[in-house]
């Protein structure tokens, strides 16, 4: 059930009205529960087995770590904290990663002359699992940590783990934030439904009017790139920039925009990234929920930047390695994750020097950052190494031929572009007027009645 | 002391509610500002589609029929229908055997039916491909402005030439005019669309903005979403293809009118389903009640099939067919007439005749006394050319 069908809009016709009549009652919590069960039951009913199981053994290992604390007992807490990792890495590295262990490991033996290959598991990947687990191990960690206190009741850890909204793509919430909420009986004013509504207009505009639309062109490039010659690769890597947005970015404001309206608020997890100047800026601004995630449970704990400079650049090289696994199980994940440490790397050195810092104009920077970001893209979309490797190679040795891109994507995408520009400027408060906000509302909305795609892409997120 | 406890613990998760900010943009509308979309919205989606009526020329020709390529354009034979209840007496409706898919639009049933009278009377409702389960949903939800007139109904017994056709058949099946047909109830067991689809089809019908919309689709854009078209034509403006002058696809419109037996066609044995369990034929009667209802006066033509074509066997089953066809028309005293086969040579396939065949069931028709006493006498009061 994705956010931007009917079935949805149907399934939370039903759902909010039933929550705004429970709102002050006892029964709101076990109502949103069951409901984002059903949602995730909606993908396939098995997935639930998972993340119920998941649920209950993090809910009772801090329970024991608490019952461990109240004995001042240390050990057993490092104990149970382990066992809560060790069992959310193995569900990851089970379902998510199976497939990719077992064909490496039979190209290992194959390349030994052994001659047997391990089965693959031929497991589906459960829609949403990366999230769901990051965000229950968030949980145990900081409580472990000290961070916050341990939530007594199962419904609402359970509602926290499986909020709908956020369920299958993010954002991936800290307990400090989300769990106070779940506790407080809502009151979200006429201003949160309307705020709901807006992120959610924008988030639907983002998804099916821009990154559908965009995928077309990229899906056909991408499928044969030796077909294509350097105009057309580089534009559809550039498409692909601008889908990826469009679609993770739209999904978290439709998401945020849903939980808006039953009073939650959800964390910021998309902050125009192509403007950024620099890569650890693009990080501020992309997925934030997971980048920050990766910081404080991975970057931080190996030593953050505290010991000297290897160990600085050592540390981001393997959070962004891991972060770039998080993404998919195929090692086109794990070059765009070392890519993009390089990359780090680079711009840290850059940005340490004065020149770069004083004399370079932002937009040159913006632009530099921009393209570095791009180029990473093509590892991240390709389907394999050799696809990879295919694109990079044929956009520099190809010939010119005609790209036959379509002019009108490239027109949305820079209005888009010139949006952000000017929200970012000084030149702000005009897209603050009222007939700007109310017309670019009123456009979206005509745009996607007429115009919109007639086939449904799913979301691009949604296989991590 | 459990007092300041609580209140404690309350202020501490208080404090530790972050304020989370908007977004990444300044599309926030207020409360009033929503409601003011909403008006504009609303007015759009109501006067939109009249007001486009004025802006895009429609001026049918005589023996105007609704392209192929436009059939799925339900908006604008909704038009359509507005327009020939204007200035015709009767409307002939059916499938492409009434738009005459092998034959130009001067050699049709109704251009025929015209000519024996003298006059514009007739005006060709053919949709290609409309089967009667799709018939039911077009004039059901499309056909809302016929009523008060003759409508010559016509049958064309294909649909019930096999499980399939008659879409009885479990194993997923792409008929035409999807949309037009029952989403949900009654359960279609061929049709497997995504229920998202399914839903997008039920609105579409009642909200007639969603099949203005997709009359630009069909019309301008070659029956492509914008996005897609823009990928076929990328450095074409889509503005410049809206050109308000609706296409007539007639030059390149007709398959070739040559018999079935010139094309190599071989005799075939039909599996027709009976009356009684014919999904096609239940629907066909939903058409007669929903066109009764509002006060049309129904006339039934019944094929003529190419019984040329159908082996020994199945000749005896489809002569069962019409018997049973006619004793329920006749049960419920619809009008009707069921014509003697053709001759061989005026088919091009089982049920598409060609010009000659079209003229001969025009003279047919206007010799049956209940055509006559039903359409053409009901209709004005004008000498008959004999």
């Amino acid at each position: 059930m994705l956010f931007h069908t009917w079935p949805f809009v149907l399934f939370f016709l039903v759902v909010y009205p039933t929550y705004l009549a429970l709102k002050r009652t006892r029964f709101r919590l076990p109502w949103l529960l069951a409901a984002s069960y059903f949602f995730y039951a909606c993908f396939s009913p098995l997935y639930l087995i998972l993340i119920i199981y998941s649920t209950l053994l993090d809910y009772a290992v801090v329970a024991r770590m608490a019952k461990s604390s109240r004995q001042r007992r240390r050990s057993r807490r490092k104990m149970w904290l382990s066992i809560s990792i060790v069992n959310n890495l193995a569900l990851l590295g089970f379902f998510k990663y199976g497939g990719f262990i077992t064909d490496n490991l039979n190209v290992l033996l194959s390349s030994l002359a052994i001659p047997y290959a391990i089965p693959a598991p031929g497991i589906l990947l459960p829609v949403g699992i990366s999230f769901y687990i990051f965000q229950s191990m968030s949980y145990t960690i900081d409580y472990y940590r000290g961070n916050i206190e341990r939530e007594k009741s199962f419904i609402k850890y359970a509602t926290f783990v499986s909020l709908f909204p956020r369920l299958v793509a993010g954002p991936i919430e800290r307990a400090q934030n989300l769990l106070p909420q779940l506790h407080k009986t809502p009151r979200f004013s006429k201003q949160d439904i309307t705020d709901g509504l807006s992120l959610f207009i924008v988030g639907f505009f983002k998804k099916v009017a821009l990154a559908d639309y965009l995928a077309l062109y990229v899906d056909k490039v991408y499928a044969a790139p030796e077909q294509f010659q350097s105009p057309a690769l580089i534009l559809a890597t550039f498409l692909f920039s601008w889908q990826i947005y469009f679609d993770f970015s739209g999904y978290t404001d439709m998401a945020r925009g849903v939980a808006r309206m039953m009073g939650f608020r959800l964390m910021l997890n998309f902050n125009n990234p192509y403007l950024a100047t620099g890569l650890g800026d693009f990080w501020s601004r992309w997925h934030i929920s997971l980048s920050s995630w990766f910081k404080d449970y991975v970057y931080i704990p190996l030593g953050g930047n505290r010991k000297g400079v290897f160990n600085t650049y050592r540390n981001m090289f393997l959070t962004m390695v891991i972060s770039g696994l998080w993404h998919g199980a195929a090692w086109t994940f794990v070059i765009w994750g070392a890519v993009h440490a390089l990359g780090r790397f680079l711009t840290r050195e850059l940005e340490s020097t004065s020149f770069y810092k004083e004399k370079v104009p932002k937009i040159v920077k913006q632009l530099l950052v921009f393209v570095f970001v791009t180029f990473t893209w093509i590892f991240f979309r390709a389907e394999t190494i050799s696809d990879a490797w295919t694109i990079v190679t044929r956009i520099f040795s190809s010939g010119l031929a005609n790209p036959y891109c379509p002019l009108l994507a490239l027109a949305l995408i820079f209005a888009v572009w010139l949006y952000q520009f000017f929200y970012e400027s000084t030149f702000g408060w005009v897209l603050e007027a009222r007939p700007v906000r109310i017309g670019i509302v009123i456009l979206m909305i005509f745009y996607l009645a007429i115009f919109a795609p007639s086939s449904e892409q799913a979301f691009i997120y949604l296989q991590f | 002391m459990q007092k300041k406890g609580i209140l404690d613990a309350r202020r501490s998760r208080k404090s530790r509610i972050k304020k989370v900010p908007f977004g990444s943009n300044c599309v926030r509308l207020s409360g009033y500002e929503w409601l003011l979309v909403g008006i504009v919205v609303s007015a759009l989606f109501c006067f939109g589609p009249a007001l486009w009526e004025r802006l895009e020329k429609f001026e049918p020709q005589p023996d105007y029929r609704l392209p192929s390529e436009l059939s799925n354009d339900y908006w604008l034979f909704n038009r359509y229908c507005r327009w020939a209840c204007s200035r015709y007496e009767t409307l002939v409706i059916g499938d492409s055997v009434i738009r005459g898919d092998y034959v130009d639009k001067n050699n049709t049933l109704s251009h025929y039916l015209n000519e024996i009278v003298g006059r514009n009377q007739f005006a060709n409702m053919g949709v290609d491909g409309v089967h009667p389960v799709a018939l039911a949903g077009l004039l059901r939800y499309y056909g809302r402005d016929i009523s008060a007139k003759n409508v010559i109904l016509h049958l064309n017994p294909l649909w019930m030439a096999s499980p399939r056709l008659d879409l009885q058949i479990e194993k997923e099946y792409h008929f035409h005019h999807p949309r037009l047909a029952p989403q949900f109830i009654p359960n279609i067991p061929c049709y497997k669309d995504s229920y998202s689809r399914r839903i997008s089809a039920v609105v579409q019908r009642y909200v007639a903005f969603l099949s203005w919309a997709s009359h630009l689709r069909i019309t301008y854009f070659e029956s492509l979403d914008l996005p897609t078209w823009t990928l076929e034509h990328p450095y074409n403006n889509p503005f410049k293809a809206i050109t308000l002058e609706l296409p007539t696809y007639e030059k390149n419109n007709q398959n070739e009118p040559i018999s079935w037996a010139e094309k190599g066609i071989a005799k075939r044995d039909f599996q027709w389903v009976e009356p009684g369990t014919s999904l096609q034929w239940s629907f066909f009667q939903r058409s007669i009640e929903i066109l009764r209802a509002r006060g049309n006066t129904v006339f039934v033509l019944v094929g003529p099939f190419n019984e040329h074509m159908l082996k020994p066997k199945s000749i005896d089953t489809y002569r069962k067919l019409k018997s049973e066809i006619e004793a329920w028309l006749q049960r419920n005293n619809v009008p009707y007439y069921v014509p003697p086969a053709l001759p061989s040579e005026f088919y091009s396939d089982a049920g598409h005749p060609l010009s000659e065949g079209y003229a001969m069931l025009a003279k047919q028709l206007f010799e049956n006394e209940f055509f006559r006493s039903n359409i053409l006498y009901s209709s004005l009061h004008l000498p008959i050319r004999e």
